[in-house]
């Protein structure tokens, strides 16, 4: 079986530390950017990621921006992207009503919270094919 | 006036004057009828008593005297003028005449119903005779009465006699003069008495005209006092009733228009304190009336609408409005009042005003008196620019502090799971969780901290509590505080203080904040291996405390702003760095209340120097 890739992008190097160690820990392939730029720029460089886990708020580009810019620039891609919030869901709702590939996580995000998500997602992927 | 005040004088001695003189003329026409019937009646009846007289006796012997020579004589009556008897044929036959008297010679018809008469003859009186004495004769015609009547011998019809009497004229003698003046002088005396006492009389009709010219000249200031007389006495009365009447009215029209003037003044004192409030008001204030043209406007539109209140009076919003959001909302239903939010460029056209908001609330206007009339509209226009951007900084103020809190927490909570798995983490792991969850909660301990701070000074709450603080041991506890940090430790992060240094009266949990505020911008807005040292110098007069970095730097036009409240930079490097605007608009209010002063000097690129500055007063700071 092909290992997982998941791409994690957030501001806060700790988050991102402990996140890879436990996501690595389960057998997922990671690779880590601290802003939007630096993911959207590793995405055009070939970067093939099943899922995505981005922070809202950073700097240079923030996860909104760098949601928009998926959706704009690789339209045939439809990766999960899960979305790490400070505020509500219900706040975002104005841009990412459009999208149908987000979720929403609520900080403080538990790390078991995001595991369990992560396979419900994979296993949901599995049964079609 | 005097002439007009003494016309009955010179009516009255007019008026005696023809009395006089009329009196006069009746006097002497009586007398002059009188002696003209005297004649008639003399000479009627002298010639009947001739008449039965025989012919012979009257015609007397020729050469002696007879008859009618004794009737001459013994005549009295100065008017007679003749006595003559002619004969059938008219032929004188004797006759007797007074002086200077040509007896006229008027025939007389025979028949015998005539035989007896009286008539008026005429007769050219002969002027110029030299024996004349008598007044009556120089008159150049003279008339006569004469009387005639049939003088018979033996019953036959032998003439006739006639006697003439001279009329009499209206004639003033001398002799008559003391008469006249005894007549006329009691009048002439009189007249001077008569008009005294009338002017007596009228006396108080003159008052009453000076009183009249007074009151319509508005001096009369009391009652008119007359003595009312006699005759004149109830129309006094009704006057002196008249005129208490009419000042009474005067003074009832006189307090009127005082009432009325003072209400005029009270309603125009009143008009300009509303007219003064609504040009006060903050809002602009329009009145669109019932036919939709501006009726009032205040000044305030000028500066909010672009218009002068002049310009768009009397005018239709669609004539000067150029929003036509803003003229939707003028010309909505006027029975209902609304509120709405429009933004700046479409009020005055002007894309200076872009970034303006303005809330716009009409109210429909009814009549005071009659609340179902509708008089038209209120619109109330007022610039919401500052309460918008403050609403909207706000708002971002509270998700940046959503963020800033729960980024700690989510490190927090992921690293605590991490230590409750113990498959996952080895010692070094442990050491490394501990480590980052102590700098977490250091971080949002702090976050809190001055997040309360700020919100107790928004508060107007924030008091400053001064107490003896060790300047140097005080420093070097903030410096040691913030070098443990993990972004502290990547830099080259000094303290420089002089060896010896006072105790100074701060408020010591305030003045932390302040400096570790400045401490840690230095350290965030700096790259890797920069430089952070906070410095300390004392004067004789002053205390400074300086954070100085070599970092990234603040442009001219950030640094009019870094103290505002919820100030964040659009710089790259300042956005890189999470932050809330809080900590330097904190820092200049801690500073403040201190009697302080926080300057900056900054060029970009080249970093920043911060320094609070404390005035060393004996209240302030004690050496």
């Amino acid at each position: 079986m092909m290992m997982k890739k998941i791409t994690l992008v957030d501001d806060e190097m700790h988050v991102l530390r402990i996140m890879r160690l436990s996501l690595e820990k389960q057998g997922y392939e990671v690779s880590t950017y601290s802003n939007g730029e630096e993911a959207l720029a590793a995405l055009k460089q070939g970067e093939h990621p099943d899922v995505l886990v981005t922070d809202i708020q950073m700097p240079r580009m923030t996860g909104e921006e760098l949601c928009k810019n998926i959706r704009l620039e690789f339209p045939d891609r439809s990766f999960r992207i899960f979305v790490l919030t400070s505020r509500t869901e219900i706040e975002h709702r104005d841009w990412s009503a459009s999208f149908d590939n987000l979720e929403f996580l609520e900080k403080p995000v538990s790390m078991r919270q995001l595991l369990i998500r992560l396979d419900s997602y994979f296993q949901s992927q599995k049964i079609p094919s | 006036m005097l002439i007009r005040h003494e016309k009955p004088g010179y009516i009255m001695v007019l008026a005696s004057l023809l009395v006089m003189l009329l009196t006069a003329y009746l006097l002497f026409d009586y007398q002059r009828s009188d002696r003209e019937q005297q004649a008639r009646e003399q000479g009627l009846a002298l010639a009947r008593l001739i008449s039965s007289m025989p012919w012979q006796q009257v015609v007397g012997q020729s050469g002696s005297k007879g008859l009618l020579d004794a009737l001459s004589e013994g005549q009295n009556n100065p008017d007679f003028s003749y006595a003559q008897v002619i004969d059938k044929s008219g032929r004188v036959v004797k006759e007797v005449a007074a002086r200077g008297i040509i007896v006229p010679d008027q025939p007389i018809s025979i028949e015998p119903s005539s035989w007896i008469g009286q008539r008026l003859v005429d007769r050219k009186g002969q002027p110029g005779s030299a024996d004349k004495g008598n007044g009556a004769t120089d008159s150049e015609a003279t008339s006569f009465i004469e009387s005639h009547a049939p003088l018979f011998q033996d019953d036959q019809l032998k003439g006739f006699i006639k006697i003439g009497y001279r009329q009499p004229e209206l004639q003033l003698s001398y002799a008559q003069l003391p008469f006249l003046a005894t007549l006329t002088l009691p009048i002439f005396l009189l007249t001077p008495l008569f008009y005294y006492f009338l002017r007596q009389e009228l006396k108080p009709l003159r008052k009453i005209g000076q009183s009249i010219d007074d009151i319509s000249n508005g001096f009369l200031q009391q009652p008119l006092e007359l003595q009312p007389n006699a005759e004149l006495g109830q129309f006094m009365e009704r006057f002196n009733q008249f005129i208490e009447t009419t000042q009474a009215h005067i003074r009832k029209l006189d307090t009127e228009q005082n009432d009325l003037y003072m209400s005029s003044k009270l309603l125009s004192y009143k008009n300009s304190k509303v007219e003064s409030i609504l040009q006060t008001l903050p809002e602009a204030v329009l009145v669109i009336d019932k036919s939709g043209v501006v009726s009032y406007a205040n000044q305030k539109v000028d500066s909010l609408l672009g218009k002068n209140s002049e310009e768009i009076m009397d005018k239709k919003p669609a004539e000067w409005c150029q929003s036509p959001e803003l003229l939707k909302v003028m010309s909505g239903n006027y029975n209902k009042g609304s509120i709405s939010t429009v933004s700046g460029s479409s009020l005055s056209g002007t894309a200076s005003n872009s970034t303006k908001k303005y809330e716009v609330l009409t109210y429909p206007l009814f009549s005071p008196k009659d609340d179902s009339q509708l008089l038209g509209r209120l619109v109330v226009i007022r610039d919401v620019t500052e309460q918008f951007y403050e609403r909207q900084r706000q708002g971002e103020f509270i998700a940046q502090i959503a963020h800033e809190l729960k980024t700690p927490l989510n490190v927090l909570a992921m690293y605590s799971e991490t230590l409750i798995d113990e498959e996952l983490t080895s010692a070094e792991m442990r050491i490394e969780a501990a480590n980052v969850i102590h700098d977490e909660v250091e971080r949002l301990s702090t976050l809190i901290q001055n997040l309360l701070t700020i919100s107790q000074y928004e508060l107007g709450g924030l008091l400053i509590e001064r107490q003896r603080v060790r300047m140097q041991e005080f420093l070097q506890d903030v410096f040691d505080t913030m070098a443990k940090s993990d972004r502290a430790r990547t830099l080259n992060f000094e303290i420089d203080l002089p060896h010896e240094m006072g105790v100074a009266q701060i408020d010591k949990a305030l003045m932390r904040i302040a400096i570790n505020n400045l401490l840690s911008n230095a350290i965030k807005y700096n790259r890797p291996g920069g430089q952070v040292k906070l410095e300390a110098r004392e004067t004789d007069h002053a205390l400074e405390i300086s954070v100085s970095d070599d970092g990234y730097g603040i442009s001219e036009q950030d640094q009019q702003h870094i103290f505002d409240k919820f100030f964040r930079s659009e710089d790259n490097h300042i956005r890189e760095q999470t932050g809330h605007g809080l900590g330097l608009s904190l820092t200049r209010h801690i500073v403040l209340i201190h009697q302080g002063e926080l300057t900056v000097s900054s060029e970009p690129g080249q970093g920043s120097l911060f320094k609070i500055t404390l005035d060393k007063r004996p209240d302030n700071l004690v050496g």
